[in-house]
This record gives structure tokens, C-alpha cells and sequence, in this order.
């Protein structure tokens, strides 16, 4: 048998377990993108909040995130925290792998989508504040009504990069045992050997799902952007 | 109905507003005029508090909106403002501009605020773009739905930042045509302008501001014809 046929005939093996993976690949980026924005929307306004109290938090937590590698938080997370819980209390304590990664990339994403949404608010023109607040809306209001609104639709792009990130560096959570695509791929590779059918099938998958979130994002930005132009 | 007593106001080291003090009564239109960085524009925004004053007193219908304990919306929402820039919300469309204060500030119900808006829509000629948005609009509908937003909160008073400096020239006529018949029809109105046709037509009191203060004031015909300060007829002397 040529190589290549003996190639082929892994990655069709191999592809059942690959969409498998990336069903969880999926679930956890949908999960960690959702509510990457909550805690993203929350500290992006706690970063132009003009009390301290909100302000020095969000500053401390966007900079820890960002300043260190997501891999490092992720072993700190399933590994660190239940050690130092059991240290503490004598107890163990276990971490669902899945549960975990979601948990990690949703406080990873939202440190990124923090400075994305604070630039898409200050991108938004100061006489919209202005107008809402001149028209008796109080700050809350006029931020709810008219300003996020608009700031939402400016940060697609940016937040539709973030969800391909995202996506890519959801591949870490492998090495906590996630089954996702990639450690889906280093199983089949553990049984077989076949590494290089198995990881150009493992990163044409990536490819193939980057691809259509780019194109989603591309089409949601089109059907928000038309009444926008000023 | 409006008093101000002694105003200040300080950006930093930079003094724009050293010691005003008018009143302005029920009904009336006062033209504010003047140089730009004479301080008109930061005058008008004490009135509604977008520019909170360093110091001196602003008393509107009795009630002393310099207060440190005042609510500041409830203020707002007598004071109806429009901006040289118009500043519609262009998420929404002109009958949701128009409507949303009412509805949101006001707890008018929505058909209610949406019927208060569509007349107030016909009055300013614009019935029938309710429900496109603010880009499909020129410059002169724009402020015009921008005037009708202001009028549908019933403000007591209006103020106008420079309505039609933003404005191609042959649009400033239908905006000022809806100020006109806003101040026939008994509205109190305080206009920053550089518009000196309509100060001298439409006007009951003319105030010429010059490096953030008072200098002259008095009727249209006082002012444009009889100028007594060298500075307001220097001033005059260029724009007319």
C-alpha cells in the first residue's frame, strides 16, 4: 500500500473521533465566548467607571489575564486551586475537565473582550451621551439605550476575533484531559502513530471551523451595519 | 423664570465664565451672540447642567438647580436641548428618537408617546419619514427631529447650541422656520447663534457675550443698531 492510501485510510478512521472533538471544541468556545462578554461587558464598564472601587479590580484583572499565558492559567486552575484546597481543608477536591476549561476561557476571554468593549464605548460619540442625558435619561439609562447598543455593533469584528482566538487556544485544554479536537487526534495518535495524517486532519479542521466563524461574523456585521452610517 | 447669579466656570486654569448674571422670563427669546471662545456655548450647557458651574447660582422656576442635593435628570428634563451636531441616536429610527424619553423617562405608555411623537413629527414637516433612521435624513431634517426629540419631554424652556452651524446654507432656513414658529407659539427659548438675521427678527433681547462675560444686552434693535461697547460693534462690524 502507498503512503498516501494508508494515509487517507487514517484520517477516515480518525474523522468520527475529530467531529466528536469538535463538538466539545464548539461547546466549550460557544460556552467561554458567552460568558466571556458578560464578565468582558462588566469589567469594560468597571475600567471607565469613574469610582475606584470598580475601576482598580477590573484593571488588576485585565492585566493579570492578559500578562500571563493562558496555558499557565489553566494549570493553575485544575491543578493549582484543588492542591491548595486540599492543603487548606485536608479535603480533595476534583475538577470536571470540561467544566473547568469553560470556566478558565470564559475569565481569559473576558479580560480580552474587557479592552474590546471599552474602545468600542469610548469609540462612540461623546454627543450621543450628551443628547440621552439632556433629555433627562440618567447615566444607566442613556448607557442601556443608546450607547451600548451601538458600541455592540461597532465591536463585532473585533469580538469575532476574539471568538476565532478563542477557538484556537480552546486546543490547550488538551493537555487537562479535555476531550476536545485536538486531544481527540492525540489519542487516535497514541493508538497508531500516525502522526502527520492526524494532525494536518486535526489543523484542517480548525482551519475549517475558523473559516466559518469569520464568515458568520462577516454576515452579522453586514445585517447590524446598515442602519448605522451616519 | 430663569435666574443666574454670578456664574463661573473654570476648565483647569482656563476661566470661560467670569461672574454672568441674567434672568430670562417666561416666554422669552434671548439670542446669546458673540466671538467663538467667548463662552456662550459653556454658558448654555450650565443652564442644563452638561457643564456643571464652578461657582454662582442658577434658579429655575424657584428651584436652585446648584444645589449639591439636586436631581440632576429631573432638571434635564425640563431643559430641552439641541446641539450643533443634531446627536440623533442613529440605532433608532426618527419615531423612536422622538419617542424614547417620553417612554423611558417620562413612563408615557408607548402608544401614547408614540402618537405625541408623531404629531410633534407632522408639526416640525417630517410625518413621513417616522420611521426611517437618521441616515437617510439630511442635515436639516435631522435637526428638525433633533427639535421635535427636545419639544416631545414638554420642556419649559429650549436651548439651542448653534441649531444651523453644522447646516449647509440651504437648509438653514426650514430649521429656523420651526424656531420661529416654536417662539410664536410662547416657548422660552435661549439661542446661541450666529444666525444675526433670525437674533433681529425673532429675538426679544440680544446678549452680546466677549470673553466670558455679558458685555452688552439689550432689544434686537438695541443692539444691531445702537451698540454702545467698541467690542460689540467691532464684532458686529464682521458679521453683518
Amino acid at each position: 500500500m502507498s503512503l498516501l492510501s494508508t494515509y487517507l485510510e487514517h484520517i477516515v478512521k480518525v474523522l468520527p473521533d475529530l467531529v466528536t472533538g469538535s463538538l466539545i471544541t464548539i461547546e466549550i468556545t460557544s460556552f467561554a465566548l458567552f460568558f466571556g462578554m458578560i464578565l468582558g461587558t462588566l469589567a469594560g464598564l468597571g475600567k471607565l467607571s469613574k469610582k475606584k472601587l470598580f475601576r482598580y479590580p477590573t484593571i488588576v484583572y485585565v492585566d493579570f489575564i492578559r500578562g500571563t499565558p493562558l496555558l499557565v492559567q489553566i494549570l493553575l486552575f485544575y491543578y493549582g486551586i484543588p492542591g491548595l484546597y486540599s492543603n487548606a481543608t485536608g479535603n480533595s477536591l476534583n475538577f470536571d475537565p470540561i467544566l473547568a476549561g469553560v470556566i478558565v476561557c470564559s475569565i481569559n476571554s473576558g479580560a480580552y473582550i474587557a479592552e474590546i468593549v471599552r474602545a468600542g464605548i469610548q469609540s462612540i460619540d461623546k454627543g450621543q451621551m450628551e443628547a440621552a442625558r439632556s433629555l433627562g435619561m440618567n447615566e444607566k439609562m442613556a448607557m442601556k439605550e443608546i450607547i451600548l447598543p451601538q458600541a455592540f455593533r461597532r465591536i463585532i469584528p473585533p469580538l469575532g476575533n476574539e471568538f476565532i482566538a478563542l477557538l484556537k487556544d480552546s486546543s490547550l485544554l488538551a493537555v487537562i484531559g479535555v476531550h476536545e479536537l485536538l486531544k481527540t487526534g492525540q489519542l487516535y495518535i497514541s493508538r497508531t502513530f500516525a502522526a502527520f495524517p492526524v494532525y494536518i486532519a486535526v489543523a484542517l479542521m480548525y482551519l475549517l471551523l475558523t473559516i466559518v466563524i469569520s464568515r458568520l461574523v462577516t454576515y452579522s456585521e453586514r445585517r447590524l451595519g446598515v442602519s448605522d452610517r451616519n | 423664570m430663569i435666574e443666574i447669579k454670578g456664574l463661573y466656570k473654570r476648565f483647569g486654569d482656563l476661566e470661560v465664565l467670569k461672574g454672568i448674571s441674567v434672568d430670562i422670563k417666561e416666554n422669552e427669546v434671548v439670542c446669546v451672540i458673540g466671538p467663538s471662545g467667548s463662552g456662550k456655548s459653556t454658558f448654555l450647557r450650565c443652564i442644563n447642567l452638561l457643564e456643571m458651574p464652578s461657582s454662582g447660582d442658577i434658579i429655575i422656576d424657584g428651584q436652585k438647580i446648584t444645589d449639591k442635593d439636586i436631581n440632576i435628570n429631573r432638571i434635564r428634563e425640563e431643559a430641552g436641548m439641541v446641539f450643533q451636531h443634531f446627536n440623533l441616536f442613529p440605532h433608532k429610527t426618527t419615531m423612536e428618537n422622538v419617542a424614547l424619553a417620553p417612554i423611558k423617562v417620562r413612563k408615557l405608555p408607548k402608544e401614547e408617546a408614540e402618537k405625541r411623537a408623531l404629531d410633534l413629527l407632522n408639526k416640525v414637516g417630517l410625518a413621513d419619514k417616522a420611521n426611517v433612521y437618521p441616515s437617510a435624513l439630511s442635515g436639516g431634517q435631522k435637526q428638525r427631529v433633533a427639535i421635535a426629540r427636545a419639544l416631545a419631554m414638554r420642556p419649559k424652556v429650549m436651548l439651542f447650541d448653534e441649531p444651523t452651524s453644522a447646516l449647509d446654507p440651504e437648509m438653514v432656513g426650514e430649521v429656523l422656520g420651526v424656531m420661529k414658529d416654536l417662539a410664536q407659539a410662547g416657548m422660552t427659548m435661549i439661542v446661541v447663534t450666529h444666525e444675526m438675521g433670525f437674533a433681529r427678527e425673532v429675538a426679544d433681547r440680544v446678549l452680546f457675550m466677549d470673553e466670558g462675560t455679558i458685555m452688552e444686552q439689550g432689544t434686537p434693535s438695541d443692539i444691531f443698531s445702537n451698540a454702545q461697547h467698541e467690542r460689540t460693534k467691532s464684532f458686529l462690524s464682521k458679521v453683518l
